[in-house]
């Protein structure tokens, strides 16, 4: 009896000490956010790139920065696609061992980066910096957060419309006009069904495609709905607007009637078979995009190009939903600095030096976004990218959605709802349904309005 | 202190570094996943750095959510089908045939061996290959000899091609724990049999299967605790999909938990599969009688 008495107390004991390290372990791991420094050394500024073209373009500008401002730069290589990319990012943020510096992949992502506490303040360093003048409203905008705080410093910017294939629509005796509205975009992507067989339109959609089914599709046709901005003036999510549902309706008419391909988009990377065979191909007649598809998926840098790029493809401004039309401007290639790197100041001055110009026009010429500096256009050799000149002049007229924090779960939300169309699970206002309780689900039923 | 007292207390520091080994890589952290549970804790935004306590909130929503019982089910079939059926017959198959006397015995072997040497990512893209990127594959090649339509055999039968993939590569643990376990068969009792005109087929459902079973029972219980918890591969081949049609367990933990940042949520999944999976070794441990 007494035996059993004491093994139960030693066993009681035991687990006890698990969990009381456990508390104090994960405690230890919350704290380390704010109190370790990055594992920089001296003087060793470390920079978190991702995808073999940008690594090329950091690498290019490193030994100028080294000379420029007497520092060691590191570059870590981080996993190529953009969720996987956050994933690790996030999670060295969290452990607090993360690089001096990083890139958000959206715009979206910075003010949930910014809630967490893992982004310094750059406000001061960037106003005062003199290129700051020469940014463009809309990359002020989008780098100024809702407190009118800089975190993050959108350096390029992603310049996304329509892109279709002229040439194959014009053998096919099919009009290649600007769509007037939603109408006349489906019409005509039946029209493509019906003359060619081939699919007509792609909007990126589904948990694998990761933010992209946001940032890269349903965002590109919020403005010109009914609900032209999700976020209000005070914070709260617009989700449950007629616009929204409208949103997934036009996603549920090109998948319910084949004008989209469902098949790649359900299965790892999906965006590789559509944009880089089936496109080229002719297989896929149009498909929402930005300027890098021009350079990177169809152009000079593309494994599988299509011939004469610009003439043969080209592009309409997103139709709104009853007319009106917009083209979508974002951030890329967001720089900030840990909150936690042990060398601040420092991790700014290069920070603000991969915003020159030089710096947008290397990343400009091997990755296809759009400079976010005016003075770019002067530059020679932004100039030789004859594809990306004229788009640069029409940056002001573009059009951009707010942030806010949150904004990264209605990107993922949007990613569950699309899915659940592709699977033919559900229907537009199913699809919202589902947008709005995952959204409340993590960030509370205040939030969305 | 009696001498029995003092050879138990040796004992027990004899299995202090193995418990402290223990405690730190399995208890504490299965603690911390306890505790995180229990939390809102996030990856990414106001809940990373302010994590509150919501107490049974990510249990309760788990239960309501589609995607979970998916990739219950999911993880059900394929553990069975790659582990229980799959290695398994074809594991003790190769076991009885390479336990007799055959030439090139060496080289089967080491066929047979080889998959569980090719690291579970490498092993992965090399399947890619073979399954992936339609009339281009490597399978829609070879059936296409046969006057076979090409397919996308991760999308046509996402569930059936990560079976198959997982049973190539574990045959050969099968193979040694069953190969194992036949040699510690005594040769007289086959040879008893034989003078019995007991047929091979009743040799070996009524002595080699019965005589075989603490071993299987063993193989089960390490085979599935370690199916339960793949990862790599599947990652790898399908990342879950398509459509959740491949999201078993462990993949569906690390979408909640490092795809959409709900720490949370993510370890709520994670716990209940704790309990699950020492559900499962108790069911084979104390059910069933094995010693282990």
């Amino acid at each position: 009896m007494r035996a059993n008495v004491v093994r139960a107390g030693v066993a009681v004991a035991v687990v006890a000490v698990i969990i009381a390290a456990a508390l104090v372990i994960s405690r230890a791991i919350k704290n380390s956010r704010d109190a370790a420094p990055s594992l920089a050394s001296a003087l060793i500024i470390r920079i978190a790139e991702h995808r073999q073209p940008r690594i090329d373009a950091l690498n290019k500008l490193i030994p100028g920065i080294e000379k420029r401002l007497g520092v060691s730069i590191e570059v870590v290589e981080y996993p190529a696609p953009e969720k996987d990319y956050l994933s690790k990012l996030l999670t060295e943020l969290a452990a607090g061992n993360a690089p001096d510096l990083f890139t958000a992949n959206f715009d979206s992502d910075v003010p949930d980066m910014v809630s967490a506490g893992y982004l310094a303040r750059i406000t001061t360093e960037v106003k005062a910096w003199d290129g700051f003048a020469q940014l463009f409203d809309v990359a002020k905008k989008l780098s100024t957060s809702a407190d009118g705080q800089i975190y993050a410093l959108d350096s390029m910017l992603l310049v996304q419309q329509l892109y279709f294939r002229r040439d194959l629509l014009d053998k096919a005796g099919i009009s290649t006009a600007q769509p007037a509205n939603w109408k006349e975009l489906l019409d005509r992507a039946r029209e493509i069904k019906a003359k060619t067989g081939k699919y007509a339109l792609l909007l990126p959609a589904g948990i694998s495609w990761g933010p992209g089914a946001f940032n890269e599709g349903f965002a590109l046709f919020v403005p010109g709905s009914k609900t032209p901005q999700i976020v209000d003036e005070a914070g709260t999510l617009n989700l449950n607007g007629a616009g929204v549902r409208d949103i997934f309706g036009l996603y549920k008419s090109l998948i319910d009637e084949g004008l989209m391909p469902i098949d790649p988009l359900l299965g790892p990377e999906p965006w590789i078979i559509p944009k880089y065979t089936m496109f080229p191909a002719g297989d896929l007649m149009a498909t929402t995009c930005g300027t890098w598809c021009y350079i990177y998926d169809w152009g000079k840098d593309s494994k599988n190009p299509v011939p004469d790029v610009t003439r043969n493809v080209g592009t309409w401004a997103v139709p709104g939903m009853d007319g009106g039309s917009s083209v979508t401007i974002s951030g890329s290639n967001i720089w900030a600095v840990n909150a936690n790197s042990a060398h601040l100041d420092l991790a700014k001055k290069v920070l603000l030096a991969l915003c020159s110009v030089d710096a947008t026009v290397a990343y400009a010429e091997l990755v296809g976004n759009i400079p976010a500096r005016r003075d770019a256009a002067d530059d020679k050799n932004f100039q030789a990218l004859t594809e990306l000149v004229p788009v640069l002049k029409n940056v002001d007229n573009g059009t951009f959605l707010k942030s806010s924090p949150g904004y990264s779960v209605v990107s993922e939300g949007v990613a569950r709802a699309t899915e659940a169309l592709l699977r033919k699970q559900t229907d537009a206002a199913g699809a919202q349904a589902i947008l709005v309780k995952y959204v409340k689900d993590l960030l509370g039923d205040n939030v969305v309005k | 202190m009696t001498y029995e007292t003092r050879m138990a207390w040796q004992n027990r520091m004899l299995l202090v570094p193995a418990f402290v080994l223990l405690a730190c890589f399995i208890l504490i952290p299965a603690g911390a996943a306890i505790f995180i549970s229990f939390t809102n804790d996030a990856l990414n935004g106001f809940a990373a750095a302010h994590p509150q306590f919501v107490g049974l909130k990510n249990y309760v929503r788990l239960f309501s959510d589609q995607g979970f019982w998916n990739s219950l089910l999911v993880t059900l079939v394929f553990v069975f089908g790659s582990s229980v059926v799959g290695q398994f017959v074809l594991g003790l198959a190769a076991a009885l045939a390479l336990s007799r006397p055959i030439a090139l015995k060496p080289v089967f072997n080491a066929a047979i061996l080889l998959p569980n040497a090719v690291p579970e990512v490498v092993a992965g893209f090399i399947w890619i290959s073979m399954l992936a990127g339609g009339k281009y594959s490597t399978l829609s090649r070879i059936v296409g000899l046969f006057g076979f339509a090409p397919q996308n055999w991760l999308d046509f039968a996402p569930l059936l091609m990560i079976i198959v993939v997982n049973t190539w590569r574990g045959i050969a643990f099968a193979m040694i724990l069953m190969t194992s376990g036949l040699s510690a068969v005594p040769a007289e009792v086959y040879e008893a049999a034989r003078m019995d005109g007991a047929t091979a087929r009743q040799i070996f459902w009524r002595i080699t299967l019965p005589l075989l079973r603490p071993t299987i029972f063993l193989y089960m219980l390490v085979s599935t605790a370690g199916t339960i918890a793949i990862f790599g591969l599947i990652y790898t081949l399908t990342r879950g999909g398509p459509g959740g049609a491949t999201e078993i367990i462990g993949i569906y933990i690390y979408n909640q938990s490092f795809s959409a940042y709900q720490l949370g949520y993510g370890s709520a999944v994670a716990v209940i599969v704790l309990g699950a999976s020492i559900a499962i070794g108790a069911i084979y441990v104390r059910v069933l009688k094995v010693q282990v």
